[in-house]
């Protein structure tokens, strides 16, 4: 039995024992290669699962949606490693409660093969070191290299230009799962913080804003990334905060459930050479 | 016979656009993006994409406009009002879907009130739409009956010749005509075939759909609650949409001087429909979708004769979490009924 029939009535026995009221996953998309998340609440509709190494958005997005888990009830949900790392981060923010997330976790081999993830609750996972020796893509990487040897300049004009396409449309936002503020800053509007014009500034703003509000809380899935429709290569922005936070604090989000949020806590050997 | 423009023959197309005192606009890739920017010649053009990820409404309404420049003195207030410069564009190489949203959209902005930043600019540019040669899997211009070679909000129609090497050209307004007798000596007599357009099948019936939601029975269907579950209310659909026109008027600077601004508002967002009270009338995701869907295919078809969609597709294109209309009509028209 592949993983897609094992999970779909993985969630399906969830469903019929009353285990879980609900359980996200994905289905066919409107193309061939297209996934599309799949909100399953009865036995049957979880027949509907495609699990598949098309699979790849992070689906703990949908956890903090308003009022899902305030009736206390538990909900399944498929995620890949950078979802269970966003899950742990969402727990030590006290966004959610461990007991009230079943995890149908799996992983993606090579881009190709997708294998299960033993384990059902956050708990079992297991993921420290693993987590901390994980890379993004090694593209990535490279982007991020090559903004990082350019001169000041250069590299402010590299965002410029990318910044000004933005289109404030906010995709980056709505599909991340530590945006879970009820009120987003730019949504304040008396006063008005932050500019809704799309102009230099008002980019510039909004996006400054949010990296500095993912500093040390992004899973690196690369979900904004693919949600942006203008194509601004946004986790080159995360995973250069990520890489600030590892150096100065030795701190990797998402590690486990337990950690303390790094901007929101002290140790008193904390070093202090960011501090003029 | 009818004429010809050769794709070798488009430098000096340009260059006698621009002595003419046009400026020049198509298809350009930018930054890892698609949209329409000024172009100087042919090579700065991509003409071979199936739709720019942008639409040319933008150039028409942009995401940020300046209104009034105002300062407030101890004894006096000045204003300026700022209005768009009065100057003479080509929009070269847009497509039919896009050409339509522009036409579906001048009813909005001459209602009620004549919108002189709308105007100045429609007024002051030529649309030379080319005809579709290519679709993908997300245009559904047939499915809003419009097709891969409507001339609907164009000033000149070009259709690609089947060898590939340049277009056949038919005026279809007096703007167009008048642009098409500054390159008169660059078009030549022709009977060159086009290009047969793409097959762009019918993904949903428009009718069964505008029946249903017209019905008031339909508006507080469980139908909107499950078909806008996975919604995560972003504005990327409405702010990619050729005819989307939603705005927001925002004061930038202090209490002494600063500027007017229009800018884009989406229906997706929360805030858009926020009263002052804290009570907000369209407070979940699955009315903010209904009310996108209904203002498409009942309301703007009630005010003003036509559906507010011109099928680009660009709303599914990029949805994050692959939505889009076409899906919903789809299942509006395969509800039991």
């Amino acid at each position: 039995m592949g993983i897609q029939e094992q999970y779909r009535n993985e969630a399906a026995a969830l469903l019929s024992s009353g285990e879980v009221k609900l359980v996200i996953g994905f289905g066919a998309g409107s193309t061939a290669d297209r996934r599309r998340p799949l909100f399953a609440r009865t036995p049957e509709q979880a027949q509907k699962f495609v699990l598949d190494a098309a699979c790849i958005a992070n689906l703990s997005t949908y956890l903090v949606a308003e009022g899902l888990l305030s009736d206390g009830k538990k909900v399944g949900v498929f995620l890949k490693p950078d979802g269970i790392r966003s899950v742990n981060i969402l727990i030590s923010e006290a966004q959610l409660k461990p007991e009230q997330v079943v995890i149908l976790g799996y992983a993606i081999e090579n881009g190709k093969e997708v294998t299960p993830l033993e384990g059902r609750n956050i708990s079992d996972f297991s993921i420290g070191e693993k987590i901390r020796k994980l890379t993004p893509p090694p593209h990535v990487i490279e982007a991020a290299e090559k903004i990082e040897a350019m001169s000041p300049a250069e590299r402010f004009e590299f965002w410029k230009e990318h910044f000004s396409k933005c289109i404030k449309c906010y995709a980056c936002r709505q599909v991340c799962p530590m945006c879970y503020c009820r009120r987003c800053i730019v949504d304040v509007n008396q006063p008005q913080w932050v500019s809704t014009s799309s102009h230099t500034l008002g980019n510039f703003e909004w996006n400054l804003v949010r990296a500095f509000h993912l500093a040390g809380r992004c899973a690196a899935c690369g979900a904004c990334d693919r949600a942006c429709p203008v194509n601004i290569p946004l986790r080159l922005v995360n995973y250069r905060m990520g890489k600030e936070v590892r150096s100065a604090f030795n701190y990797v989000a998402g590690e486990n459930s337990d950690q303390k949020p790094v901007l929101a806590s002290f140790k008193q050997d904390d070093p202090e050479t960011f501090i003029l | 016979m009818t004429r010809i423009l050769l794709r070798n023959k488009l430098d000096d197309c340009l260059a006698a656009w621009q002595k003419a005192g046009f400026s020049v606009l198509a298809p350009v890739k930018r930054h890892e993006m698609s949209t329409f920017g000024e172009v100087q010649k042919a090579s700065d053009m991509a003409l071979d994409l199936v739709l720019t990820e942008r639409t040319i409404k933008d150039h028409f309404f942009p995401q940020t406009e300046p209104l009034i420049k105002y300062k407030i003195g101890k004894h006096q207030i000045d204003s300026e009002t700022m209005t768009p410069p009065e100057r003479k564009r080509v929009f070269f190489g847009v497509r039919p879907c896009d050409a339509s949203g522009l036409a579906i959209d001048d009813p909005l902005f001459g209602w009620d009130y004549k919108d002189d930043y709308w105007f100045r600019r429609r007024d002051n540019s030529v649309i030379v739409t080319i005809a579709c040669s290519q679709a993908d899997d997300f245009c559904m211009c047939t499915s809003v009956k419009l097709s891969p070679d409507s001339s609907k909000g164009a000033d000149v129609l070009l259709r690609p010749l089947s060898d590939g090497s340049g277009w056949q050209v038919e005026a279809v307004s007096d703007r167009g005509t008048a642009l098409l007798e500054t390159i008169s000596s660059l078009l030549q007599e022709s009977s060159a075939e086009t290009a047969p357009l793409p097959q762009v099948a019918e993904k949903f019936d428009v009718e069964k759909v505008m029946e249903w939601l017209a019905d008031p029975a339909s508006f507080e269907s469980q139908f909107w609650k499950d078909i806008s579950l996975r919604c995560v209310g972003c504005g990327s659909c409405t702010f990619l949409c050729p005819t989307c026109h939603c705005f927001d008027i925002q004061d930038e600077g202090d209490t002494y001087q600063g500027i007017r601004r229009k800018n884009w508002d989406s229906c997706s967002f929360p805030l858009f429909t926020m009263h002052t009270s804290g009570n907000n009338p369209r407070n979940t995701q699955s009315t903010r979708w209904r009310q996108r869907i209904m203002h498409k295919f009942n309301y703007y078809r009630g005010k003003f004769g036509v559906n507010s969609c011109s099928g680009c597709g660009r709303c599914t294109r990029q949805c994050p979490v692959d939505m889009g209309i076409t899906e919903t009509l789809q299942a509006i028209s395969n509800l039991p009924r």
